[in-house]
């Protein structure tokens, strides 16, 4: 197992190369760069820009080196810590990053506890009790979450919220905790703020969380192992969930790693709506202002995650799954 | 001559302010300072000795702002803005303090940070003559020596900026002659500098304090490159900049250290994590009101930061902001804030905007397709564009009704309104519409239906949109493609981002490009569609860089008639009479009207903004551009909660 993990180690940080490598040359492929979007501003607001004073800003910014000189800048400064400047904000990208993906790590990841909860019960029942009342009212519920978009789903609440209690619906804290230090008083703020994009963002996956236990389930239920433990006078619910539900759990388990970055990934536009302070925006607008270090250390960072959450996705499901063991020990 | 006195060419309410100001400033000189009041937070501040007393923070001659009523101090307004970079906003609500301003009508330039100003004959100098006594909000006193600190940055090679101050064509010489009196001298006439001082631009000169920002230069600090580094920046030019971000740039909010001239100061700054930029008032603001108290009224502002536009929408419904027009108050969200006037207990004040049309379409006259070029810039082909699409269909289906038909020409606003010009060519024909594409030589039809140009390739225009700017403008072209493919002219729409707009500029790869049609208030000093004047002229791109001089190796020689414009607009800039530039501009514009350069729809039409019952002296109707940065010239420092 220890080996596993260490091979798996080396592998991610290689994965981690190939990924930054790319991810910068996707930045860079757009036409222009943060200096074309800069002009494009200034002009448009009827100032006329010297190229001379864009050939100088080119130089100043190093824009103007060949690809391979820039991405080398950039990543031999990732590896001490420096993720480069925002050309937009003129400040260390590392600075400007952080709270944001905890933001967005903390709001999604209670999302994901959330989803699971709600998922995990509901699945086994709607399975169980096959084509009963409560199965075809999952379904349905599901269905419906499923079909919604997150956004359009964020919007609905905002517009019920106005329109029944007059309250506007907008960010992640009260103003008066925006700028504070964490306290209990501040975790409480954000809790009572957050169930409503943690609701939204945990419909959709919910309802396919669902879908997957339940169908999965059904397939083991039947399966004679159950009937033997039956059989054998175990309690249902012990029947139930030490075998059947532990292996339904795989398909689910193993696509950990994909879940964080679709979450993040997802909650965009829910962000933007929602005004929430999450990653999702920043990168949303660094790259249409061609901000490449911050749209690249954004893009960089989710990466991680994703290749983060396949190395638990893997652990986890060598644990859950005994069929499933590296390394013959 | 002098333009201090200028009186005669003022007219209405704005007029008898000025002389109401110049009056009572003198009656104030007279009676001495002990008529003045301050805020009542400040009195505090004063006694406990923190804050000198109000007598010393005013200059010997406050610049009085007459209000519709005297208001009360306190309150915060509420606002809301965009996060990332939403700079606009801020300037156009407490930045805009240049040394001259636009009256309220925008019709003259009236004293600001300079009291008065004289002007040679040939417009090549310019003598102005500071307030005495201003301060920063730090307290050090405005004096010549910062605005000759900013020219010199501007003209640091080591520090890129780019402004009229360091125009490449005509740059500002500068010559101190006291504390308070200062001459810019150029080498080319300049006629137009005091209308683009007292724009958003003129800002510029005075957002550069000497005794904070110089510690970051090399010349003043000889650490300041070490000192640079040492605060993670790779030049001192960039440190320079983060501390001391001039004009309007976005990080000049972030640092809240900075001094500035303006009626708020920063609280909490803008920054990329910002949810909130705060603002409390300036102890030094140096404006008083009609009976000599100390502005702005207000105590705070408070500019919500949000990406989200519905949010912004909700809380201006639910009433929690006081005063805004910008992002919210767009056309589709008007029956929506009509019917919450109530519940959210505010009004709707008019806006009228400064651009003339909806959608300007301009085809490329210095297509490098021989074919397309000449087709292009046959006047008969555009005639025939234009009389083919059905303009009332357009104002009804995608304005509900609002607008009419209108060329690109100045608004019914302006004094430069020519009715020829802003019809001609909007009557919906398509008979004479076919006619004029015959005669430019569109007579062969393939078995699309199509139009065949004179090589026998179809007539199709690609034309490149951001609808993300404005949605508005993917509805009007998908109409004008169905009406246009009816006379055998196909339209394919090209929709992109902003940065791919603007480069393909340079490479010449669009055959046309939309936008909006800027300068129909603002016509001389934005008259990118009447003749080939700036970058922003991208139906003769080539041209423009002809006379501007800016990028020499795609320039390309004008028609005779485009170059006759560029001769006249000189001669507007070498001349510092308004009268005659306001005559050299119409000869220009009558050129225009018998060229026809570039295609318009329909006349933009007003906004509104959204104001709080109880904000008083807020106004009810202003002009909205960026170089007239609304509403900033509408005084909020005299705005207040009754």
């Amino acid at each position: 197992m220890v080996q596993f993990v260490i091979r798996r180690f080396i592998a991610m940080v290689l994965t981690m190369f190939a990924i930054s490598f790319v991810a910068f040359a996707i930045i860079q492929l757009p036409p222009g760069d943060y200096l074309t979007a800069y002009i494009a501003q200034l002009s448009a607001t009827g100032e006329q820009v010297d190229p001379k004073v864009i050939e100088n800003l080119r130089q100043q910014y190093g824009l103007g080196e060949p690809y391979l000189v820039q991405y080398w800048k950039w990543v031999s400064g990732i590896m001490v810590g420096n993720f480069g400047q925002s050309f937009e904000w003129k400040r260390p990208v590392s600075e400007l990053i952080w709270g944001r993906l905890g933001n967005s790590i903390l709001l999604e990841g209670i999302a994901v506890i959330a989803m699971w909860l709600i998922a995990l019960p509901i699945g086994v029942y709607a399975a169980v009790r096959k084509y009963s009342l409560g199965d075809y009212l999952a379904t349905v519920l599901g269905f419906i979450g499923l079909a919604v978009p997150n956004f359009f789903f964020a919007l609905i609440l905002m517009y019920l919220s106005f329109t029944w209690f007059g309250e506007t619906i907008g960010g992640l804290y009260s103003p008066e905790f925006e700028n504070a230090r964490w306290s209990l008083a501040k975790l409480w703020d954000f809790l009572s703020n957050a169930w409503i994009p943690v609701l939204v963002l945990a419909t959709a996956g919910t309802a396919e969380l669902i879908r997957i236990l339940r169908a999965n389930l059904l397939d083991e239920l039947k399966k004679p192992y159950v009937t033997t433990a039956r059989a054998k006078g175990l309690p249902e619910w012990r029947v139930i969930l030490k075998y059947p539900v532990r292996l339904a759990l795989n398909p689910l388990v193993s696509t950990i790693g994909w879940l964080l970055p679709a979450l993040v990934s997802g909650s965009v536009i829910v962000s933007v709506v929602m005004n929430l302070p999450t990653a999702g925006p920043m990168l949303l607008r660094s790259l249409t202002t061609q901000d490449m270090y911050l749209a690249g250390a954004i893009i960089l960072l989710l990466s991680v995650l994703t290749v983060v959450g396949t190395l638990i996705s893997d652990i986890l499901l060598a644990w859950i799954d005994p069929r499933i063991r590296y390394g013959g020990k | 001559m002098r333009h201090d006195a200028n009186f005669g060419r003022m007219r209405g309410r704005s007029g008898l302010r000025l002389a109401g100001a110049v009056a009572l400033s003198a009656l104030l000189a007279a009676a001495g300072p002990a008529l003045a009041q301050q805020a009542p937070e400040l009195d505090a501040l004063v006694a406990s000795g923190d804050l000198p007393p109000l007598e010393e923070r005013l200059p010997a001659n406050p610049l009085v702002l007459n209000a519709d009523s005297i208001g009360t101090y306190g309150g915060t307004w509420h606002m809301g803005m965009r996060g990332g970079g939403d700079n606009g906003l801020i300037v156009k609500t407490v930045a805009y303090e240049g040394l001259v301003r636009f009256d309220q009508e925008w019709k003259t330039v009236v004293p600001n940070l300079a009291e008065s100003w004289e002007a040679n004959e040939d417009a090549t100098e310019y003598t102005f003559h500071l307030r005495q006594g201003v301060k920063w909000s730090d307290g050090t006193p405005f004096t010549s020596a910062d605005i000759e600190f900013a020219v010199e940055i501007y003209n640091d090679p080591d520090y890129p900026a780019g402004s009229w101050i360091d125009n490449v064509n005509n740059p500002v010489h500068l010559e101190v002659i006291d504390d308070y009196t200062f001459k810019f001298r150029f080498d080319q006439p300049n006629g137009m500098l005091m209308d683009e001082m007292a724009s958003v631009n003129g800002i510029h000169i005075t957002s550069l304090q000497k005794a904070y920002c110089s510690q970051f230069h090399p010349k003043y600090n000889e650490n300041a490159a070490a000192e640079a580094e040492a605060k993670g920046f790779s030049s001192w030019a960039l440190y320079l900049q983060d501390r001391c971000a001039w004009g309007w740039e976005t990080i000049r909010f972030s640092n809240p250290d900075l001094p500035t001239l303006y009626a708020w100061v920063i609280d909490q700054p803008l920054s990329a994590n910002a949810s909130h930029v705060t603002w409390d008032r300036n102890p030094y603001y140096w404006k008083v009101d009609a009976e000599g108290n100390q502005l702005p009224y207000m105590d705070h502002l408070d500019m919500r930061v949000s990406e989200s536009i519905e949010e912004l929408t909700l809380l201006a419904l639910n009433g929690e902001i006081d005063f805004q027009e910008r992002h919210i108050a767009t056309n589709t969200n008007k029956p929506l804030f009509y019917d919450g006037q109530e519940a959210g207990d505010y009004h709707l004040g008019e806006i009228i905007p400064s651009a003339s049309n909806t959608l300007v379409l301009q085809l490329n006259f210095n297509h490098d397709d021989p074919v397309k070029r000449a087709l292009y810039q046959d006047k008969n082909f555009r005639i025939g564009i234009s009389e083919a699409i059905d303009r009332e269909e357009i104002v009804d289906v995608v304005f509900t009704g609002q607008g009419e038909p209108f060329q690109v020409a100045p608004r019914p606003e302006s004094p430069f309104y020519d009715e020829e010009l802003a019809k001609q060519y909007t009557e919906f024909n398509p008979e004479s519409a076919i006619e004029h594409l015959e005669a430019a030589g569109l007579t062969e039809t393939n078995g699309d239906g199509v139009r065949l140009m004179s090589d026998g390739r179809p007539a199709k225009i690609t034309v490149d949109v951001i609808s993300s700017l404005r949605p508005e403008w993917i509805d009007i072209l998908e109409i004008m493609q169905l009406q246009l493919s009816s006379v055998g002219i196909e339209i394919e729409l090209n929709n992109i981002d902003r940065t791919l707009f603007y480069d393909k500029r340079p490479g010449n790869e669009f055959d046309a490009q939309v936008w909006a049609g800027d300068g129909g208030l603002e016509v001389v000093q934005e008259p990118r569609y009447y003749f080939p004047a700036n970058d922003e002229s991208v139906w003769a791109w080539r041209w423009a860089q002809w006379f501007n001089g800016t990028r020499p190796e795609i320039a390309e020689e004008p028609a005779d008639w485009a170059k006759e414009q560029m001769e006249l607009y000189k001669q507007i800039r070498s001349s510092s009479d308004p009268d005659q530039r306001a005559d050299l501009m119409k000869q220009i514009l009558a050129i225009t009207k018998e060229q026809f350069p570039v295609i318009g729809v329909s006349l933009m039409p007003n906004g509104y903004s959204i104001i709080k019952n109880n904000l008083g002296n807020a106004p009810e109707t202003m002009f909205n551009a960026w170089l007239f940065p609304t509403p900033s010239p509408m005084d909020p420092a005299t705005w207040y909660f009754k």
